[in-house]
């Protein structure tokens, strides 16, 4: 079995073997321990804490702290574990306070976006391969920039070139505004290609109006249009990578201050409770 | 199609001399001093006589009172014969590394390391003075863009340091020049004066080649000093008895193919996107050939490569202690009647240092001591002839595409290349920036490269096996790490010379304009800026090893030794 089988095997049985015991804690605890809820919830924050403590260890590579991708292996795990101790913490039920139920919704929305993330990161990269034509996500802007010149270029000489101005009046009404900027984004990520290849048609069409000689062009410009697609692909991608931690952590980190209030609340308000 | 023809002038041996300043008058000097004086003007050809190649691969050099000639550890191709003075040679243990132009291995502590977390600069390439300052017990003088160093206190250190002369007429530095191996020992002028002619390898080799007493003396160099330590070291050798040993370097014979200066052509033919393919290659022995013996690689690379269709496709790339044509000649010695030819062809890629253990003593001194269980499997032919896939064929373990790939671009030269798996790379970059957090905020690599499939070679440097980069650094400032290897830069003796920028056929070595502690760029007295070379040295000083390898959080990114195809596949397939 190679090693990413094995060490998923390995990590899944953990986990199941993990949340059984807590379930079975769940529904034996109880008895055993008063207060058992403050046991889980004691747990789930130590949990949680250390699961955010994996941003801090990349701001870390100097120390020898293992290795981030076994931390992230850590991370996909014990976050799913938290999933488990979180209903035994609410007994499988929903809360029904306002204050409870936002730090539920947080929650899930931290899971959530985590869970994207994990989707993401596993699926995206190879999207990109297959895609080809790999680009740094900074120099994207750069080779926007001179694939628009080099396009207004071609569209431009072809004026004194043949006398004609039907190549150019195509650009200013079909090409101008996609070489603009990134296009297509959500079409992009969802691997819809069609844009493509209304431009491709378009251009396509445009070729019984053309002598040689702009047709040549045409040809470039064609060109250029693809590679233009595939820089948008790229950046759309990319983008999406890069950009979802940024939903993420700020969620991990309201989630942990509305924990701490919820663990104050809970001692502030529990004299009485037994 | 345009069916004009483009003439260009052929290159020729001696398009660049190696010293313009020699003289006509150099020669007929050198002309009357042993070996020359006796060596037969009628054994050279014509277009390759005695005063030719004395002109045009020869320099005459004066050093000095404590002038370093060579260094230990340094690579070189050229040899020196000491004409005149007293020159001295520094036995082991040797001089300390900060003399010779090194960094004192020095790994970061604990504190230290976190430590970086709040003090590394803000300015790009920013130091502070005391780490651009060099040993006090060396001088530099600057030459244009090179410079000598020289020894402050030779006194001392013939006080402190175990010694020796080296006599008039005599060489040294030719083992490292004809096999491309490092440097064994630091020379250095003992008094002004000393003078010393240096000889670029090519005229070394040709020297070699036409008269037979130096061909004899330098024979008997290589295989007392380096040969009997080599075979001791490689499989199948050093299991021989004390007199088979002596026997067997005794016969056995030495070559180098090829062309040192191969980086430059690969850099050539990598910039117009046709780099090495084996069809340029010049072949060493060619499948389907007589076994004549054993080729033992010592330096350098070579490719493997067997017929197929009209072409050769290659199998799997040699490097130093490899062998080629075991496997035949332990297949015939074991069955005489059904004998078979070489089954491969081996090709120089750039250049290649052999050995060649020939025939007649493989069969009567090495294979008999072998266990049958060590030697190799027979060899078993298909139904067309050709032998069946062995353990050779590397382009099963990680793919026909990536073995070209790697075989045409160099990468094989790698001993901790930055190998990228593009599946599971999220162009997270945090790789970069733990690269920058180790090195004062300035990252030493491009995640960008070369690509086949899925993975990619990035722009790190690969601390070659071969490492190009080494040859002519006139201050030993670039060197290998005393106890890693890693191939690493000693800012405080970096001249900006751009010797090994211009080597680097991976361009991996990148030049810098450097500032001090607050961020304001250093000039020189001519108010010129600072330049230093920067590149990546595999985090030698932090703790726990390359900080891109540990911070790639999907396992994307691998330092990898291209040599060790096993490895390489098993991390493919993971």
């Amino acid at each position: 079995m190679r090693f990413f089988a094995r060490r998923r095997w390995f990590s899944v049985f953990a986990l199941i073997l993990l949340s059984s015991a807590a379930v079975l804690a769940h529904i034996h605890g109880s008895a055993i321990v008063p207060r058992f809820n403050y046991v889980t919830g004691w747990v789930l924050f130590a949990v949680i804490l250390f699961l955010s403590i994996y941003n801090v260890r990349k701001k870390l590579p100097f120390l020898p702290l293992g290795s981030s991708e076994s931390w992230l292996q850590f991370h996909v795990y014990a976050g799913l574990f938290t999933a488990v101790l979180f209903a035994v913490h609410v007994s499988f039920k929903v809360p029904t306070g306002w204050f409870e139920g936002t730090l539920a919704w947080l929650y899930g929305l931290v899971m959530i976006s985590g869970l994207a993330g994990l989707f993401l990161s596993r699926a995206a990269p190879k999207r990109l391969t297959t895609f080809g034509g790999e680009v740094l996500f900074e120099r994207i802007p750069a080779i926007r920039s001179a694939l628009r010149k080099q396009a207004e270029a071609l569209a431009l000489t072809s004026i004194p070139q043949v006398q004609s101005t039907t190549i150019a009046e195509f650009y200013v009404r079909d090409l101008k505004d996609f070489f603009e900027g990134p296009r297509n984004f959500w079409l992009h990520l969802f691997q819809i290609r069609r844009p493509l290849g209304t431009l491709l048609n378009h251009i396509t069409d445009l070729n019984r109006y053309l002598d040689e000689k702009e047709r040549a062009t045409l040809a470039q410009i064609a060109e250029l249009v693809r590679q233009k697609d595939g820089l948008d692909y790229h950046y759309a991608l990319q983008l999406v990578l890069k950009g979802w931690l940024f939903t993420h952590i700020p969620l991990t980190y309201s989630l942990l201050l509305l924990t701490l209030v919820h663990v104050v609340l809970v001692f502030a308000f529990s004299g009485g409770a037994r | 199609m345009d069916s004009t023809l483009v003439i260009v002038e052929k290159p020729q041996r001696w398009d660049a001399r190696f010293d313009e300043q020699m003289s006509e008058a150099d020669v007929d000097r050198l002309l009357t001093v042993p070996p020359f004086s006796v060596m037969n003007a009628e054994k050279f050809p014509r277009k390759l006589s005695v005063r030719d190649i004395l002109y045009h691969d020869t320099s005459i050099k004066r050093y000095r009172k404590g002038e370093i000639v060579v260094r230990q550890g340094d690579y070189g191709t050229s040899a020196f014969m000491v004409m005149s003075g007293k020159v001295r040679v520094v036995l082991n243990p040797g001089l300390p590394a900060s003399v010779l132009g090194r960094r004192e291995p020095n790994r970061k502590g604990f504190f230290r390391s976190l430590a970086q977390l709040w003090s590394n600069a803000r300015e790009p390439e920013s130091f502070r003075h005391s780490q651009l300052k060099a040993d006090a017990r060396i001088v530099r003088q600057d030459e244009g863009d090179s410079a000598k160093v020289f020894l402050q206190d030779v006194p001392r250190i013939l006080d402190e340091h175990k010694t020796a002369m080296i006599e008039h007429g005599e060489f040294f530095g030719e083992i490292a020049a004809l096999s491309r191996m490092p440097r064994t020992a630091t020379i250095f002028a003992e008094e002004d004066g000393a003078e010393l002619l240096e000889i670029r390898w090519q005229g070394l080799r040709d020297l070699m080649r036409y008269d037979e007493a130096l061909r004899t003396h330098i024979d008997q160099i290589y295989r007392e000093r380096a040969l009997a330590t080599f075979l001791q070291s490689t499989p199948f050798f050093n299991g021989l008895a004390e007199d088979q040993r002596r026997w067997v370097v005794e016969k056995t014979e030495f070559a180098t193919y090829g062309d040192y200066d191969w980086s430059g052509d690969y850099k050539r033919l990598a910039q117009t996107g046709t780099p090495g393919r084996a069809d340029h290659e010049s072949i060493i022995a060619q499948e389907g050939d007589y076994p004549d013996g054993v080729i033992l690689i010592r330096a350098g690379f070579a490719r493997l490569s067997q017929k197929f269709g009209h072409g050769h496709r290659t199998l799997n790339y040699l490097g130093a202690g490899q062998m080629y044509g075991f496997d035949e000649i332990a297949h015939n010695w074991r069955n005489p009647d059904s004998a078979l030819p070489l089954q491969y062809t081996l090709r120089v890629i750039g250049y290649t240092h052999v050995l060649v253990i020939p025939t007649a003593i493989m069969e009567t001194v090495v294979l008999p001591g072998i266990p049958e269980r060590n030697l190799p499997p027979l060899i078993t032919r298909k139904d067309d002839g050709a032998a069946k896939i062995s353990k050779r064929d590397a382009a099963s373990l990680i793919g026909p595409d990536l073995l070209e790939f790697l075989t045409e671009n160099r990468f094989f030269n790698g001993t901790a290349t930055m190998t990228i798996d593009l599946d599971r790379c999220t162009r997270c970059d945090d790789c970069v920036r733990a690269c920058a957090s180790t090195h004062n905020n300035n990252p030493r690599f491009l995640r960008h490269g070369l690509v086949s499939g899925n993975i990619m070679v990035a722009n790190a440097c690969m601390h070659c096996g071969d490492p190009v980069c080494m040859i002519g650094c006139p201050t030993g400032a670039i060197h290998r790490d005393a106890f890693e290897g890693q191939v690493i830069i000693n800012p405080a003796t970096c001249i900006g010379c751009k010797a090994c920028f211009t080597n680097c056929p991976y361009d991996a070595i990148r030049m810098v304009e450097v500032r001090d502690e607050k961020g304001v760029i250093m000039v020189d007295q001519e108010m010129k800026p600072i330049i230093k070379a920067t590149k990546c040295d595999l985090c030698v000083e932090q703790m726990g090893g390359p900080a891109c390898e540990r911070a790639c959080p999907h396992g994307a990114l691998a330092r990898m030794n291209l040599n060790d195809l096993d490895a390489f596949a098993k991390w493919l397939k993971r």
